[in-house]
């Protein structure tokens, strides 16, 4: 690669990571009680200093122990929806396998909402949100069998997977009592208004993790991308390295859904934007997927508390947005994928 | 690096591959010809493990393909596929460096020196002006030229190569095989390759391999080799066998 071309998509990078960082802390002022962005930056930065308790700003409460958690969650959960779906469909060969079509919101939804509803708090939802996703991703791999790299049995497979999770779900809305109900269906149309320290505390560094972890896999995927025979041929321990991509991707997207609800469109919209913006090289549409997915998923969830006098769940948010415009994408994307 | 090939046996459905023992010598291009079914692409996968062998059938320089690691394999032997099966596009570039992948750690990416590779890879098969242009954009012909860049880039001395002529136009076909030619004459690389071809592979082999039903039934110098009841005995087909200009044609 020419150095120029090295040079300008570093600065391409660079911006791209920028980016959630400036909406963040723009976002900060935002929502029914707005604070100045000059308050924002003294609060942030005495508080930061001296810790939540010792903030000396009025608005250090609202700060710190509401929209800084929320807006992390939504910068940690987009990164990992949207890293998520692009090494899935990288691994997949298939442009349109996100965490949705390979059962693994849905696997993950149910998994929460049996923790939630019959095992309390005590037990923690991510864990049993995991178990659930791998088992779904199980279930998709094992019902297309040795086509799991063609477009449509992934797709049919992952149709029946979800379609068995939903009513699995529906299950458990039916034997939870009413007060537990109206907080699952809030729940599970995605928000992020639940977003605690307590929580983040364990997502958030597993999500970090996971998402370093695939973005070094960046160019590995690129190889796993030309599917299992030719990887083999090229030197790749394509069992386990497809494995390890797999688990990784579904750790993360269970980690996010168990605290946001299911969050549908961003692992599959953002990979495809970056695709037809910088090609199909995993190099970079891995860490930008991380990125852009960050900056819509905090844009949303800033359009999900500013736009209305109500909250609107920012899992309907980003499936109005994203289903047309994933329409459009598909008519102009045929230059990236076949 | 000779190839040598002892009792490999393998079988799906109702077809059942078995070669060796046979050795196919260093720094020479060998054909393997017959008609479809025969098991030539079989083999050929065997060789590079896309397809499991069973141990002990198959060494490089004795040294025993099916008990190495993949990663070793790999620098040991390259395949080059008739066509590539990937969804996404990517670059000339970014395409002939996953030839690197043996090379490099899981979490790897390629440095400069592999990047310098590829580029002298593509450089090889004429295609250096081509480095950002996409795969899909590319003719057969190139797209052919681009998977030998691949092996190139990939150093191993064992190159087997799946049809790599099949739908070219004559031109094409005779640029692939000279390179094949010249990648075994310049730079010593054992070139195995599979060919419907017969013109092509009696002017460019050293040795030849027929096959039929799985088995190897004749190898060895086209010229010593080929003849007329060999020709029927494989395709079920009478050829007449025709010289001219020094050159073997097969009259149908």
């Amino acid at each position: 690669m020419s150095g120029s071309a090295n040079k300008s998509s570093g600065w391409l990078v660079w911006a791209a990571f920028a980016l959630p960082v400036v909406l963040l802390v723009l976002s900060l002022n935002l929502g029914s009680y707005p604070i100045p962005l000059k308050a924002v930056w003294t609060t942030l930065t005495h508080g930061s200093a001296a810790g939540p308790a010792a903030a000396p700003s009025p608005y250090a409460d609202i700060l710190f122990r509401v929209r800084l958690p929320r807006l992390l969650l939504a910068l940690f959960a987009g990164a990992a929806l949207a890293v998520s779906g692009a090494s899935l469909q990288a691994l997949f060969q298939n442009p349109l396998v996100f965490e949705f079509s390979l059962g693994i919101s849905y696997g993950a939804a149910f998994g929460a909402a049996l923790s939630l509803v019959f095992l309390g708090r005590g037990f923690p939802p991510q864990l049993a949100a995991f178990a659930m996703a791998v088992l779904a991703v199980l279930l998709v791999v094992v019902i297309a069998g040795r086509s799991a790299s063609g477009i449509v049995p992934i797709l049919l497979s992952g149709i029946i997977v979800s379609a068995l999770f939903q009513a699995l779900l529906s299950l458990v809305e039916f034997m939870a009592n009413p007060y537990a109900l109206q907080a699952l269906i809030f729940w599970l149309m995605g928000s992020l208004s639940q977003a605690a320290w307590g929580d983040l505390t364990l997502t958030l560094p597993v999500i970090g993790l996971g998402v370093v972890v695939l973005v070094l896999l960046r160019w590995r995927m690129n190889v796993l991308s030309l599917g299992d025979d030719e990887a083999r041929a090229l030197g790749v321990n394509v069992r386990r390295e497809k494995a390890l991509v797999i688990a990784v991707a579904t750790l993360i997207t269970a980690a996010a859904t168990s605290v946001t609800g299911v969050i549908n469109w961003v692992g599959l919209v953002i990979p495809h934007l970056v695709r037809m913006a910088v090609g199909a090289d995993n190099r970079k549409v891995i860490p930008l997927s991380a990125a852009f997915g960050a900056s819509l998923l905090i844009v949303a969830d800033d359009i999900a508390r500013s736009a209305a006098s109500f909250e609107i769940p920012i899992g309907i948010l980003t499936s109005v947005v994203g289903i047309p415009f994933f329409i459009v994408l598909l008519k102009r994307s045929g230059r990236v994928w076949r | 690096m000779k190839l040598r090939v002892e009792n490999l046996v393998f079988a799906y459905e109702d077809f059942r591959l078995e070669v060796g023992p046979l050795v196919f010598p260093d720094a020479r291009v060998t054909s393997v010809v017959g008609p479809n079914g025969a098991g030539k692409s079989t083999f050929l996968k065997c060789v590079a493990s896309v397809l499991p062998a069973p141990a002990k059938t198959l060494f490089v320089d004795g040294r025993d393909l099916t008990l190495l690691r993949g990663r070793d394999r790999a620098k040991l032997v390259a395949y080059v596929p008739q066509e590539p099966s990937f969804t996404f596009n990517y670059a000339v570039l970014d395409f002939v460096l996953t030839g690197r992948a043996a090379f490099l750690p899981t979490f790897g990416a390629p440095s400069s020196h592999d990047i310098g590779l590829a580029e002298e890879a593509l450089r090889y098969v004429g295609l250096d002006g081509h480095i950002r242009r996409s795969f899909l954009e590319l003719s057969s012909g190139e797209r052919r030229l681009v998977l030998i860049a691949r092996a190139l880039a990939q150093e191993s001395d064992v190159l087997l190569l799946d049809e790599p002529t099949s739908f070219l136009d004559p031109r094409h076909e005779v640029e692939t095989m000279a390179l094949c030619r010249r990648l075994a004459d310049g730079k010593g690389k054992t070139i195995v390759v599979t060919l419907h071809n017969l013109e092509m592979a009696a002017k460019y082999s050293d040795v030849m391999v027929f096959m039929k039903n799985g088995r190897v039934v004749a190898s060895g110098p086209p010229r010593e080799t080929l003849s007329e009841p060999l020709l029927r005995d494989v395709y079920n087909l009478d050829m007449r066998i025709v010289e001219c200009a020094g050159q073997m044609f097969f009259a149908k």
